[in-house]
């Protein structure tokens, strides 16, 4: 048998037509006895067969570039094939940009400099707005959301140096690396969501199956199965809550298109815009850049490519603002759009208004329950006998959580003239609780996604809350979830 | 082009463009020289076309590939391998029946490569792949960057043993769990 080194050196000269009659007996006789010498010789063989294809391609781009001849025609064999079928020019196209390419841009909605189809490879990348579903050459789907910079090292390695992606991995494409500033996380056959964020710390949120978290903070890898969390940094890691809805997943892409397509965005700033100059509105707080709002909160993005939401991540985060001046309201309308991480325990603020106080009848405090049904708490106000509600306050009947992790638009009309407390979801009418006592309700200073005497944190983004000093009808509520809608 | 015609042509470079590098692969394991890998590549490439009528939609495209293009290398061994140095037919049907078992880890190499080739130092990275450019004149090439003949191609082989081993290494690091 041939020592190893000098199989090589045979491999070698095979390569470049410079083996000898008796090199070539001596090659021809390990190839015919040796599997391993086979398989060593397929290896080196494919390296040399990879090699000139990459270097064939390069020529070609390189005289693209110089404008002297198109790409396609230093490809012999698709011209072959032209001569003999008249190439359709997208075919032709497909052909040249997927055979190098790590992964293909399969859809994107809102998101500017990437178009359908188009195959990526080692460049950095950058999506200021907007969202953009991609497919690895091994088939994992990854949908990355602005804003974001990232570049694939080879279609099994993708680098997010800023931005939020869900992952879908097949089995063909297990191991599956997505490497961030702070550590890698290795897929091994999963769904799962990385969040690379700004103010540095790289979170791993793993959906289903298993992933293994990999950084230097870390130490030993670490294994994170479904439902679990991690916060990767210098310092090391720590668990995290899952945050399934921060992450738009490939499924959900489709029906974002299809809205966008439809124009949703215009129609729903149209609906914002009637909003605005409705006399009773007390306030419609949309989370745009412009409108600052005090507290601890993300900005991240709402429902359109590009435009803006609060999301509250940490224990403790919350948006302070004050509303109606110190007016009473007789009928009032809340209507939000909210994306929900997690069910919450006990309570998830959407709005309170600060204290809890018997000298203050009548202020409100409107939530997500633990158990996803939906409360509007007056102070001082009771139930009519016998009415719906637990606990002694209105609650919706219906979880608000009909799918997780997408858009839902919550609403609930209080009338203190007649003691009704009205809730609706998605703009649908969901139930009526009675009042016996109703106060007129009082706002003021108050908190979205929490509260000042108690954590309350809403684990999710809200978008567009707007406040309302009269009863909407059901007909205008509905309206105002089909304009405002980001799906079809 | 009829829209069923159409149809068909993209379902054919769906399935060509997935399997290119392994046939490409495939043939130049059992022909001496890349030149005429490219020549059998892009022969096998327009026959493939002309017999996909006969490959069932639900059959295995790279193996019906590979059997269309082992018998296309057999027919260049017979015809214009007679008084060149080629494999023994004995060692060209081993490494051809073995092809499908060596396929996938080929594939991952492959991938690997293109992420070791991008590691690589540019300089070197750029006189490597004009060495494997088509035409490409090793003797040239070895004057340009101050080398002997000989030396250029000891200095191939370091390069070529620096990407299989970064390779090994890439697939190393991918597989762990």
């Amino acid at each position: 048998m041939v020592m190893n080194g000098s199989l090589e050196r045979l491999f070698h000269s095979y390569l470049d037509g410079t083996l000898s009659r008796e090199g070539l007996a001596e090659l021809n006789s390990a190839l015919e006895t040796n599997p391993e010498a086979r398989r060593e010789f397929a290896e080196w063989l494919d390296l040399d067969a990879s090699l000139g294809a990459i270097a064939k391609g390069r020529a070609a781009e390189v005289e693209a570039v110089a404008g002297r001849v198109s790409p396609a025609a230093t490809w012999k064999a698709a011209l072959a094939l032209a001569a003999s079928v008249a190439l359709a020019a997208g075919a032709l196209w497909f052909w040249q940009g997927s055979t190098r390419a790590f992964a293909l841009v399969k859809a994107s909605t809102g998101a500017t400099g990437l178009s359908p189809d188009e195959g990526l490879r080692g460049e950095t990348r950058e999506i200021a707005e907007g969202t953009v579903k991609l497919r690895t050459r091994r088939g994992a789907e990854v949908v990355i959301e602005a804003p974001a910079v990232f570049r694939f090292e080879s279609p099994q390695r993708l680098r997010l140096v800023k931005g939020r992606l869900a992952a879908d991995v097949p089995p063909p494409a297990k191991g599956f690396t997505v490497v961030t500033p702070d550590g890698d996380a290795i897929d091994l056959g999963t769904r799962f969501g990385i969040d690379v964020n700004e103010n540095g710390g790289s979170e791993i949120h793993v959906f289903e199956g298993e992933v293994v978290a990999r950084a230097p903070g870390l130490g030993d890898p670490r294994s994170l199965r479904g439902g679990e969390a991690l916060a990767m940094s210098e310092g090391g890691g720590d668990a995290r809550e899952l945050r399934s809805a921060a992450f738009i997943q490939p499924d959900e892409l489709p029906s974002l298109r299809a809205a966008l397509a439809a124009g949703q965005e215009t129609r729903s700033a149209a609906a914002a815009e009637s909003l605005r100059s409705d006399p009773a509105l007390v306030s419609l707080i949309t989370f745009e850049d412009d409108a600052d709002h005090p507290g601890v909160y993300r900005l991240v993005q709402g429902r359109w490519p590009g435009s803006c939401a609060a999301e509250f991540v940490e224990v403790g985060d919350h948006l302070r603002l004050t509303l109606g001046e110190g007016r009473d309201f007789a009928q009032l309308t809340l209507a939000a759009w909210v994306r929900l991480d997690r069910l919450g325990a006990p309570y998830q603020s959407l709005l309170h208004t600060d204290g809890w106080s018997e000298d203050n009848p009548g202020q409100v405090h409107w939530m997500i329950n633990g158990d996803a049904t939906m409360r509007l708490a007056l102070r001082g106000n009771t139930l009519l006998p016998g009415a719906a509600g637990r606990h002694g306050f209105p609650d919706s009947l219906t979880p608000v959580l009909p799918e997780q992790g997408r858009w839902v638009h919550l609403t609930v009309v209080y009338d203190s003239t007649v003691g009704t407390v009205r809730f609706h979801l998605n703009g649908r009418f969901d139930s009526e609780v009675r009042q016996q006592v109703a106060h007129p309700a009082r706002l003021g200073p108050a908190q979205i996604g929490n509260w000042d005497k108690q954590d309350r944190k809403l684990s999710g983004r809200i978008d567009e809350l707007a406040v309302i000093g009269r009863a909407l009808s059901d007909a205008e509520i509905q309206e105002l979830h089909e304009a405002g809608t980001p799906y079809r | 082009m009829s829209p069923s015609e159409a149809e068909r042509h993209r379902v054919f470079l769906r399935q060509f463009t997935a399997n290119e590098a392994a046939i490409r692969s495939f043939v130049r394991r059992l022909v001496p020289a890349r030149a005429d890998a490219d020549d059998i590549m892009q022969e096998v490439s327009v026959v493939l076309w002309e017999k996909f009528d006969t490959f069932r939609e639900d059959g295995n495209f790279r193996a019906w590939a590979f059997g269309v293009a082992r018998y296309e290398v057999l027919a260049w061994l017979r015809d214009r391998g007679r008084d060149r140095l080629v494999l023994s037919e004995k060692a060209v049907e081993l490494l051809g029946s073995e092809a499908a078992e060596h396929e996938p880890r080929l594939e991952r190499r492959r991938e690997a490569l293109e992420h070791c080739i991008a590691e690589a130092a540019p300089a070197q990275r750029d006189l490597l792949l004009r060495s494997y450019e088509p035409g490409a004149r090793i003797a040239a090439l070895a004057r340009e960057s101050g080398r002997t003949e000989p030396g250029f191609y000891q200095w191939l082989y370091r390069m070529r043993k620096l990407l299989l081993d970064c390779i090994q290494r890439t697939l190393a690091k991918e597989e762990w769990s």
